[in-house]
């Protein structure tokens, strides 16, 4: 049904999302001019203390190159917005991002962010996408004292992938805080979505886990809420990233009969292990392939060539999230439209992902002075505030400095005949947020 | 059923191994040069049909008859100017050229290509995981088998074509002895660059097996060089048969050793490979001292 609405939205794309540019444009004129008939053009003026600086860093290249794939758009948007600057408690601020890339490697993440702190001396750090980038930058702020904000990681691995602990008490990470989906929220999308479908299965569930930080939490944390919800988990146990040889665990899973699938694998490996599974046979008796973690993005799908079809995942965001960004004022539709004109290429989830970022960033820099490092951690412990990704709200999180946001249950099938893609992206659950509207049934994988 | 459809995988991952180590093989029984940037002659070759694939959309089987010659040049300069320089310089200085030379092309292809993860199998389409189903249990990978047939032709070409052409009689004779080779005639210089760009081309040709079958990036290369190794090591070096026994029981040992753990992957291989070289050093010891009486003997 969405669907369908969206395929239509591409044609008259261009005038529609003309209309909303000019619209913008428009916007960004009358708050410049209200800026300039305030008497101030306040760039002109600013001084060093009137600037903030803003760390940004994501893997653009790398194994997980993915997620960084559209960040320089949406930073683009987002430098554009505030390129008259922010106003924060009667005084406005020229705002500098300054992004960097992980190259998807944890030790060179850790580096960025020292260097970022130190040398370019930020205000607030903002980092994003998987513990191989999220953790070393947040820990290096926890060290210098830096506000930092991040997301796109269930937040355990966030958590206790640093080495928290249950309950600990004080919080251990004063200056971190962070928004994501979590444990309950994959559990809680994946048994909706496998107990929900629309056809039969054995409900033994095989499980491709990693030994890394996310593998370990979800093993850990999510494999007891599988059984609880009555599925049968097989887990062959934690394998190296970077393995490129999976037939061993493909046998495994085949003999246990697992006809649900699903795992964190990093996007190379995945593509990896499901061809040599096409290869030897598993992928024939699979009913429902859901995976995270890789699967998110319309290039990793489409590498997979027709293994792609009918692939289940979960998303943090789509088009037809019903929420706005109130950074930019676009909504979600907006913002995949303006991406695909923009660069041509299909949208991602990564935008929302980012744009919530961003969202949350800016938001806070409003409501509190942008210079002072504590005030701005008191301001974020009772934090909320709607972003691209839904509401965010640090006060009632399952840990301190924690908020959770909602995971909903999606698939890739193939586009419709004249879609200038070959993939496309249908919301087939909401259990996690009932106002994200679905799109179609969920369809067996083979 | 379970154990003999890993068997099967296994030895065909062992062709793979096989066709990767038979250039490093072949270059140390030619040359007695180990080729340290062979891994990552490999990789350049995988990325150069990764260019040609992405620029032109053609497919890498075609994109892989442009770069063999072009690699095998390249293995032709590389004897010509480098390797023939440092082999004046005694046995080890060639060791540390073609470290140099592993470094210098990772970094070249990090510059150009970035850190991304890349595979030529889309590019190949449903060859990448196609199958023909033996039984319910069983599955044989086509591409796999292709590799392994290439492994074998390749492997069985290189010995046919040592031991019936004059070309191949001169190569031999330069292995044994280039000075005296020289004193009848054969061109030991020229000898030695064919060897080179023979090798050079068959890592290149295993790089691209490498990018249908799987990922690779610019480091890939060390993880390579390090199987072909272990594969030349376990077969015995310099010996082109040996190579493919030695691959194939790389691949069964990696298969099985994932079979009982899926960290046991890497430690199996490189248990078989150390387990090969002791028995091979304690064999070597025992021939030394005249048998299995004087490795037991005492020491005098």
């Amino acid at each position: 049904m969405k669907s369908s609405n969206r395929t239509e939205t591409w044609k008259p794309l261009a005038p529609k999302v003309g209309v909303s540019r000019r619209d913008f444009v428009k916007r960004a004129a009358a708050s410049a001019g209200g800026l300039a008939l305030a008497g101030k053009v306040p760039s002109a003026f600013a001084q060093a203390s009137d600037v903030v600086k803003i760390g940004f860093v994501s893997p653009r290249t790398g194994p997980l190159g993915g997620f960084g794939e559209s960040d320089p758009y949406v930073l683009g948007l987002a430098r554009k917005a505030l390129a008259n600057g922010l106003s924060s408690g009667g005084r406005t601020y020229k705002i500098e991002i300054i992004d960097r890339d992980s190259q998807s490697d944890p030790a060179r993440a850790s580096q960025l962010a020292k260097a970022l702190i130190n040398d370019d001396k930020i205000d607030l750090m903002l980092t994003t996408s998987t513990p191989e980038v999220v953790n070393p930058v947040a820990d290096a702020c926890d060290a210098a004292g830096i506000p930092c904000v991040s997301t796109i990681l269930p937040w355990e691995s966030w958590y206790f992938g640093r080495g928290g602990k249950p309950g600990e008490k004080p919080f251990p990470f004063k200056w971190s805080f962070h928004f994501s989906f979590g444990v309950a929220q994959f559990a809680q999308a994946y048994i909706s979505e496998w107990s929900k479908a629309p056809f039969p299965t054995n409900k033994k569930v095989g499980v491709m886990f990693p030994n890394d930080a996310d593998g370990n939490a979800l093993r850990e944390h999510m494999i007891p809420l599988f059984e609880k919800a009555g599925f049968t988990v097989f887990d062959p146990g934690g394998y190296e990233d970077g393995t490129t040889d999976y037939s061993a665990q493909i046998a495994k899973y085949k003999q246990a009969g697992v006809q649900i699938f699903t795992g964190v694998p990093l996007p190379p490996d995945f593509a990896v292990f499901w061809r040599q599974a096409a290869q030897l046979g598993l992928a024939r008796t699979v009913k429902i392939q859901s995976i995270a973690k890789t699967g998110l993005f319309p290039s990793q799908m489409e590498a997979l060539g027709s293994l792609g079809y009918n692939v289940a995942s979960l998303c943090y965001w789509h088009p037809t999230f019903p929420y706005k960004s109130p950074l930019t004022g676009h909504s979600s539709q907006e913002l995949a439209d303006g991406y695909e004109k923009s660069t041509g290429r299909q949208w991602n989830q990564q935008l929302g992902g980012t744009q919530s970022l961003l969202d949350v960033g800016a938001e806070l820099l409003k409501t509190t002075n942008p210079k002072d490092k504590q005030g701005l951690v008191d301001k974020l412990n009772t934090f909320k505030v709607t972003t691209a990704v839904g509401v965010v709200d640090f006060a009632h999180g399952p840990v301190p400095h924690v908020s959770t946001t909602p995971l909903i249950g999606a698939q890739w099938i193939k586009a419709k005949p004249g879609s200038k893609y070959k993939l496309d992206m249908v919301i087939v659950d909401n259990a996690d947020d009932p106002n994200v509207p679905i799109g179609a049934k969920l369809k067996p994988y083979r | 059923m379970i154990l003999l459809s890993q068997l099967i995988n296994g030895v065909l991952l062992g062709g793979y191994y096989a066709l990767l180590a038979c250039g490093l093989s072949f270059m140390f029984g030619v040359m007695r040069i180990i080729n340290l940037a062979h891994g990552d002659l490999a990789i350049l070759g995988a990325c150069l049909v990764f260019f040609i694939a992405d620029q032109t959309g053609l497919s890498p089987f075609i994109g892989l008859i442009v770069m063999l010659p072009v690699l095998a040049v390249g293995g032709w300069a590389l004897q010509r100017w480098m390797l023939e320089r440092s082999l004046r310089a005694g046995l080890l200085v060639p060791l540390l050229t073609t470290f140099g030379l592993a470094i210098v092309i990772e970094n070249g292809l990090f510059e150009y290509f970035g850190a991304d993860s890349r595979s030529l199998a889309p590019y190949i389409g449903d060859f990448a995981f196609d199958s023909w189903a033996i039984t319910d249990n069983i599955y044989i990978g086509e591409l796999a088998v292709l590799i392994f047939a290439v492994a074998v032709v390749l492997l069985g070409g290189l010995k046919l074509f040592l031991n019936y052409t004059s070309l191949g009689r001169a190569i031999r004779a330069t292995a044994e002895d280039a000075d005296t080779a020289e004193l009848v005639g054969i061109n030991a210089r020229a000898v030695y660059a064919v060897a080179a760009a023979i090798a050079v081309a068959t890592a290149g040709l295993a790089g691209v097996f490498l990018a249908m079958r799987e990922t690779f990036s610019p480091y890939s290369g060390p993880t390579q060089l390090i199987f072909a190794f272990e594969a030349v090591v376990i077969g015995g070096i310099g010996s082109l048969s040996g190579t493919l026994v030695g691959g194939i029981v790389l691949g069964v040992a990696q298969t099985f050793g994932a079979q009982i753990n899926p960290q046991g992957f890497l430690i199996a291989g490189h248990l078989v490979f150390l387990l090969v070289l002791a028995g091979r050093l304690v064999v070597g010891a025992m021939r030394a001292r005249g048998g299995m009486h004087g490795l037991f003997a005492r020491r005098p």
